[in-house]
């Protein structure tokens, strides 16, 4: 066994930290507080390749493998990047993005990747509808073959980047079964097609920056040729962004910890109470070490996935609902624990710690929630 | 980055369990009522059979720690199987050896390290005292000089292995620094007490140790050491072995509750067959898989002399401690009364967890470790 990152991975984290540290923490906390997505991160995002590493570079990407793309976006975290652009990058990049890279066509992929990997375009994925969450397979957006085109009809809930997205993978029932994973297939959508329309934009809790929305398909004309991989076969497509959900996009609630880690330690030390800095009382260093305790726990079980990507080695769905499970459940302690310690201040916006606790909740409920990682590991142990 | 065993690491991870048997594994749970003559029989003849396939050889001392991976693989298959064994084995080789292969001179105690290695003899450390453990900076067990030899005299709390060991490690003061001296009971003035009653790990005897103006002579005294290093090996040789033997105590339990619930009906249906048991059986696996890779990570950056090792390896310390009482209580509320019959495996876990989190660095003093490693480092 060998835990190591090479030189060029432990060069390149820095380098993704000082660029995030520089180029979009500073604007994170007014974005968040008018729960608005920064598309000048974004773009620079963009320019520094964040949005497309795996990709080969012929189509714009970076040529990276698995593990440098969760060191980037455990950096983006580690950095003190907010939830919800990093969501945003998540949904971009691997829900949408490597969906069509790896089911597309040749067409396809010149059409889209590049401009999704440069951040020309912003890709979002809809699945989820308002009463299929965890019960995928119930879905009920229907498409039609109509001569040349796929007619969709259905709504679409909880979609990540929905109401800015330029284009859309979408799945829908093309078979004559009404339930069941059989006869799931998916289309791209480009914004702009007649039918297709974003609806309500979701207040939500935390991760702000990402705006999410309803999605909308009214007798919405896609050609033929937007079908993406095979029909019937969207069920599997969308089971195979799991190895990048439970890698890549738990990343930065890992790199996160880190964050909270030294914003804790930092505070712990400049703060007096009772005439002594916060961090000589033993409760407070408890605090700070659980922190530490859950993001080296963590830590393995990400790079454990993608490793394994890497490796070509088919997902081992238990370790992957394993890794969601423990992210979403396990942090959510220290992250209040973190919240806490900064006491009055931490509740208030001023210090970004109330942001954190916020965008931390979306881990047990997003991509899966804990309760179904717990439905799935005990069917698979 | 390589997450799987490599073929050398693999072999002994087999050899160790092909050592398990289910009938091996029965005659292990004797050792937990076992009286003493009978408990080093067992105990020896283990350690044979471990020595036979190269298990008490690896990674004895800091300079070997390159191979702790290797290591790691077998003990994880040991601390699976028998928690008891598994702790006076490491004791044995990895602390007791460690300390001798690692800081000693190889032409005064080569001989029993080979001893040690060939699983000839049984051995413990004595570090704690009452009311102080030997990470206090003074020690009352002490050692004179006297010519050649040393005499040495102090009391000695909770040594594992004593009431069967062939040779002890007695941490005391020498000159104003620390040292080790070698005991071998019943040397004239070595008072093994009692064998202690404890709440779990009963398969390990442990016992207080008197030495009253013992005479060691200079070939038997590792020391006086010029700087903390034997006593930091110690602390971290122990911290990874407890680690280890709370991950085996969680996948032990996590097993034995899912044959249980697999295997019994309530209400018309498997055990295993409602959500809150099963929910409980993923989180306990959980707990277990997240322990054991983190217990790999940090041993592996002990072994690469990382200078984060100790602050992660005090983190897998405190987790598996923590996970294997939560584990074990999850069991043992999926068991109900069968599993708090004494006797039960889960039962007998539930008792031996406890010991994770108290021996070696506890989880208080590891968490204080962990911050004071992170204050610094984010130093304002």
């Amino acid at each position: 066994m060998d835990f190591s990152l090479t030189e060029e991975q432990l060069m390149f984290r820095e380098q993704v930290i000082k660029f995030a540290r520089k180029e979009i923490v500073p604007r994170v906390q007014e974005h968040d507080l008018r729960s608005e997505f920064d598309f000048e991160s974004w773009r620079k995002l963009g320019e520094f390749g964040l949005l497309g590493l795996h990709f080969p570079e012929e189509l714009g990407g970076g040529g990276s493998d698995v593990i440098t793309s969760v060191v980037a976006a455990e950096a983006l975290g580690e950095a003190g990047v907010d939830g919800g652009l990093t969501l945003s990058l998540g949904a971009h990049t691997y829900l949408c993005a490597d969906t069509i890279f790896v089911h597309g066509t040749d067409e396809q992929r010149k059409r889209y990747i590049p401009k999704l990997a440069r951040g020309e375009w912003i890709g979002c994925m809809g699945l989820t509808e308002p009463s299929a969450g965890s019960d995928v397979a119930s879905l009920r957006t229907r498409a039609v073959q109509q001569g040349d085109s796929w007619v969709l009809n259905g709504t679409k809930m909880f979609i990540t980047n929905g109401p800015i997205a330029d284009v859309a993978v979408i799945y829908a029932r093309t078979g004559q079964s009404a339930g069941g994973q059989e006869g799931i297939s998916a289309f791209i959508v480009e914004k702009g097609t007649p039918g297709f329309a974003v609806g309500r934009k979701l207040v939500k809790m935390g991760v702000r920056t990402s705006p999410t929305s309803e999605l909308i398909f009214e007798d919405c004309v896609v050609p033929a040729e937007n079908l993406l991989g095979q029909e019937g076969a969207g069920f599997f497509m969308a089971m195979r962004t799991v190895e990048w959900d439970r890698s890549a996009l738990l990343a930065p609630f890992v790199g996160g910890l880190g964050y909270i880690i030294e914003r804790c330690c930092r505070y712990a030390q400049e703060r007096h109470q009772f005439g002594r800095p916060i961090a000589s009382f033993q409760a407070i260093r408890h605090k700070i070490a659980d922190v530490k305790i859950c993001q080296e726990a963590a830590r393995s079980l990400i790079y454990r996935i993608a490793w394994c990507k890497d490796q070509g080695r088919p997902l081992n769905h238990l370790e992957a609902a394993v890794a969601k499970l423990f992210v979403g459940d396990w942090s959510l302690k220290p992250m209040n624990d973190a919240m806490v310690l900064f006491g009055g201040y931490g509740y208030c916006h001023e210090y970004d710690m109330e942001r954190i606790f916020r965008d931390s909740r979306i881990a047990p409920i997003g991509g899966g929630t804990s309760d179904i990682q717990k439905v799935l590991i005990s069917r698979l142990m | 980055m390589y997450y799987d065993w490599t073929a050398e690491e693999l072999a002994l991870k087999q050899s160790v369990a092909a050592l398990l048997t289910q009938d091996a594994v029965a005659e292990l749970g004797l050792l937990e009522d076992a009286e003493l003559r009978q408990l080093k029989r067992i105990t020896s003849r283990y350690l044979k059979a471990l020595s036979a396939v190269g298990y008490l050889e690896i990674a004895v001392g800091p300079v070997e720690r390159g191979r702790l991976m290797q290591l790691v693989a077998g003990q994880e298959e040991l601390a699976k199987a028998s928690g008891s064994l598994f702790l006076a084995a490491e004791t044995t080789a990895r602390i007791f050896g460690g300390l001798l292969a690692g800081f000693g001179e190889r032409s005064a105690v080569g001989d029993i390290i080979q001893a040690v290695m060939r699983g000839d003899v049984i051995a413990g450390v004595a570090m704690t005292e009452s009311d102080e453990n030997a990470t206090e900076p003074r020690p009352t067990t002490a050692g004179v000089r006297d010519g050649t030899d040393w005499v040495v005299s102090g009391k000695k709390d909770y040594v594992t292995n004593a009431p069967i060991a062939d040779w002890i490690a007695v941490v005391g003061a020498a000159e104003g620094r620390r040292a080790v001296f070698l005991v071998e009971p019943p040397q004239t003035g070595v008072t093994v007490g009692p064998r202690m009653q404890t709440l779990g790990f009963n398969g390990v005897a442990v016992s207080r140790l008197e030495l009253d103006s013992v005479r060691v002579p200079q070939d038997r005294v590792i020391g006086p050491f010029v700087d903390e290093a034997p006593l930091d090996f110690l602390a971290a040789m122990q911290d990874l072995v407890l680690s280890l033997a709370a991950v085996g105590l969680q996948f032990r339990t996590t097993t034995e509750a899912k044959k249980h619930a697999l295997t019994h009906h309530r209400d018309g249906k498997d055990v295993f067959r409602h959500q809150e048991v099963r929910f409980k059986l993923a989180e306990m696996l959980t707990w277990a898989q997240t322990s054991q890779l983190l217990t790999y990570r940090a041993a592996w950056l002990y072994a690469t002399g990382d200078p984060e090792a100790r602050t992660v390896l005090h983190c897998a310390k405190v987790f598996c401690a923590e996970g294997a009482e939560q584990v074990t209580a999850m069991a043992m509320q999926i068991l109900a009364g069968r599993g708090y019959l004494s006797g039960n495996p889960v039962e007998q876990a539930y008792r031996d967890a406890k010991l994770t989190g108290i021996a070696g660095t506890t989880s208080e003093r590891a968490r204080m470790a962990i911050a004071a490693d992170l204050l610094k480092r984010h130093q304002v």
